[in-house]
């Protein structure tokens, strides 16, 4: 598959809530061939500040062929305001072209289909909004949907994961501000004895290092595939400056490249240090 | 309406001649196929892979990127599949590719620069060489050979013994006196010397109270470093007088036509790669339209045309 270079057009860029916005493109040539969990890497000024592209995980893309006429060829972002990039691309307007390399990365591996015993997918953040793809792509899947944040504001999609039929939606705040209070990682621990323990369990994770880091350490016993999607400072995103690595247990190949072999991984083939 | 010729683009860095003045630098353009989606690599004037080293280098510890104002600080740690896998995997690729491919590499000692340059002599489609002896991110070799004016003489005489074939110096900007560095690589039979590499720089992150890149400390690049950059070029223009080729925030025509008026033969394109991946074509366009605006018929009218008096 060939990625592309090529302008979107603003369509929509809105706060949805605290801090977190989502970004609404015409794109048809990415967002028709975009799978779950891949990403685009976005250019935030034809300046020279910032210099850099940022990755982006794809929360939602139509293709130019969906049965929806007025979302064919949209292709959505949703981002968190953390520094100046994002800071600039709160103030993109209708009609603005921005530019984008993509869709880049592996994107997750779907689960043996039918999937009897569920597929557990666990977010932190804006972590989660790699996850909307591919809880769309299985929705005629049992799935079990885990979102976390710090408080109430930081727990995004909440509507959004719910709308499949046949999906429950936990929740964990740090603060207890919404469900549960603690880490998601805990109250998915927590809920664990609920899953068919003899089964083999699909999970896919995607958010903070911490969060990443604690699933990788509780499940590091078990028979479970755990995919991650990891996030890292990028340089290129097409895999030719190496700058994005993380450390693996592979010993062949101990540094590996977040937005080529990545950026979803073997939770265990994480090396955390 | 009168035709206006197209200008001549092409420019000779030593014993290879390119179409065009605009290289894509090391470590900035991977292995060339990672750019075959976005542009067309036959069009380009020459392509520098990534460095090779004898034996594969797994690189250094993330983070190894952080962006600044203006530039980007990288201490990728020269990671690479070593000089057997480059040869059996990589090299194939460039047959298919109408430009010149120079092969970047580095060793730990002289004569591991020496093996390399001996075992590459003579493979198909290498058109000739750049040897790394400047970069800030290895504790062995590296920019150790580039900041000493004999070390720096009596290696890259022994590999311009041991191939025939275009040899290139890249020098580092981390030295009192790039001007003295160049001319000891012109001495020891150099073809050219390319300029520069990445500035030893460093970030902090204040909340952490870490640095930013694993490795403490990286090699800055970019938009940033530009000014400083071109003054060493126009300072090695002045004291050697073999072809060097210039770089340092390269990323649109203007940037380039100031390279050429300072005298550099040609100029290499870096950062800018991994902003867009079209920047060197996009340069090379822009190169074309100066020439036409100003009525120069080719590069060469362009190369160290600075005026320095009133």
């Amino acid at each position: 598959m060939m990625a592309i270079q090529i302008d979107g057009v603003v369509l929509k860029n809105h706060k949805i809530k605290s801090s977190y916005y989502l970004l609404e493109l015409d794109c048809p040539v990415i967002s028709s061939q975009a799978k779950p969990g891949q990403f685009v890497m976005l250019q935030i000024s034809g300046l020279n500040y910032p210099l850099l592209r940022r990755p982006f995980s794809i929360y939602r893309s139509y293709p130019a062929t969906h049965p929806r006429k007025s979302k064919r060829g949209h292709l959505f972002i949703l981002y968190k305001k953390v520094g100046l990039g994002t800071e600039i691309m709160t103030a993109f307007q209708k009609g603005q072209k921005v530019n984008l390399i993509g869709p880049l990365g592996n994107g997750y591996t779907l689960p043996p289909l039918p999937s009897p015993s569920g597929v557990i997918l666990i977010g932190g953040g804006v972590g989660i909004a790699s996850l909307l793809p591919l809880a769309e792509t299985l929705r005629d899947q049992k799935l079990f949907i885990f979102i976390g944040g710090r408080t109430k504001d930081d727990v995004l999609c909440e509507k959004e994961f719910g709308q499949g039929g046949r999906s429950k939606v936990f929740i964990a705040t740090e603060d207890g501000s919404n469900g549960r209070k603690g880490t998601v990682i805990s109250l998915f621990l927590s809920k664990m004895e609920q899953f068919h323990q003899n089964n083999t369990l699909y999970i896919y994770s995607c958010g903070p290092d911490g969060m990443l880091k604690a699933l990788s350490k509780k499940l590091r016993s078990k028979e479970w595939s755990v995919q991650a999607s990891l996030e890292s400072r990028m340089g290129c995103g097409i895999g030719a400056c190496w700058g994005c690595v993380i450390k693996t247990r592979d010993p062949q190949r101990p540094y590996q490249r977040v937005c080529k072999e990545g950026p979803v991984f073997n939770l265990k083939e994480i090396d955390w240090e | 309406m009168s035709s206006t010729p197209n200008p001549d683009l092409s420019t000779s860095i030593g014993k290879i001649r390119l179409k065009n003045p605009v290289i894509v630098a090391s470590g900035t353009f991977g292995f060339g196929q990672e750019y075959e989606d976005f542009l067309d690599l036959n069009e380009l004037g020459a392509i520098i892979p990534k460095g090779i080293s004898l034996k594969p280098m797994v690189g250094n510890r993330p983070p190894r990127l952080f962006e600044t104002e203006g530039g980007m600080i990288n201490s990728i740690g020269l990671q690479n599949p070593g000089l057997n896998d480059f040869i059996k995997n990589k090299l194939p690729y460039f047959k298919i590719i109408q430009t010149h491919l120079i092969v970047n590499f580095f060793g730990n000692t002289e004569s591991e620069y020496v093996e390399l340059a001996k075992k590459l002599d003579g493979l198909p489609g290498v058109s000739g060489f750049e040897m790394n002896i400047s970069c800030p991110n290895v504790k062995k070799g590296g920019m150790v050979f580039g900041t000493d004016p004999k070390m720096t003489f009596r290696l890259v005489q022994r590999v311009r013994r041991s191939t025939h074939l275009n040899l290139m110096v890249k020098l580092s900007p981390n030295v009192t006196d790039i001007a003295l560095i160049a001319k000891s690589s012109a001495d020891a039979g150099a073809d050219a010397v390319s300029l520069v590499n990445t500035f030893k720089a460093m970030a902090i992150n204040i909340h952490t109270r870490k640095p930013e890149i694993g490795n403490v400390t990286g090699g800055l690049s970019g938009p940033a470093i530009k000014p400083i950059a071109l003054r060493m070029v126009w300072e090695v223009c002045k004291a050697v007088n073999i072809p060097v080729i210039g770089m340092g925030g390269i990323t649109r025509a203007e940037d380039a036509i100031e390279y050429f008026l300072a005298g550099a033969s040609a100029i290499q394109i870096g950062t800018a790669n991994l902003v867009n991946p079209k920047t060197a074509i996009e340069v090379i366009d822009g190169i074309r339209r100066y020439l036409l605006q100003n009525r120069m018929t080719s590069i060469q009218k362009c190369i160290g045309l600075l005026k320095l008096k009133a």
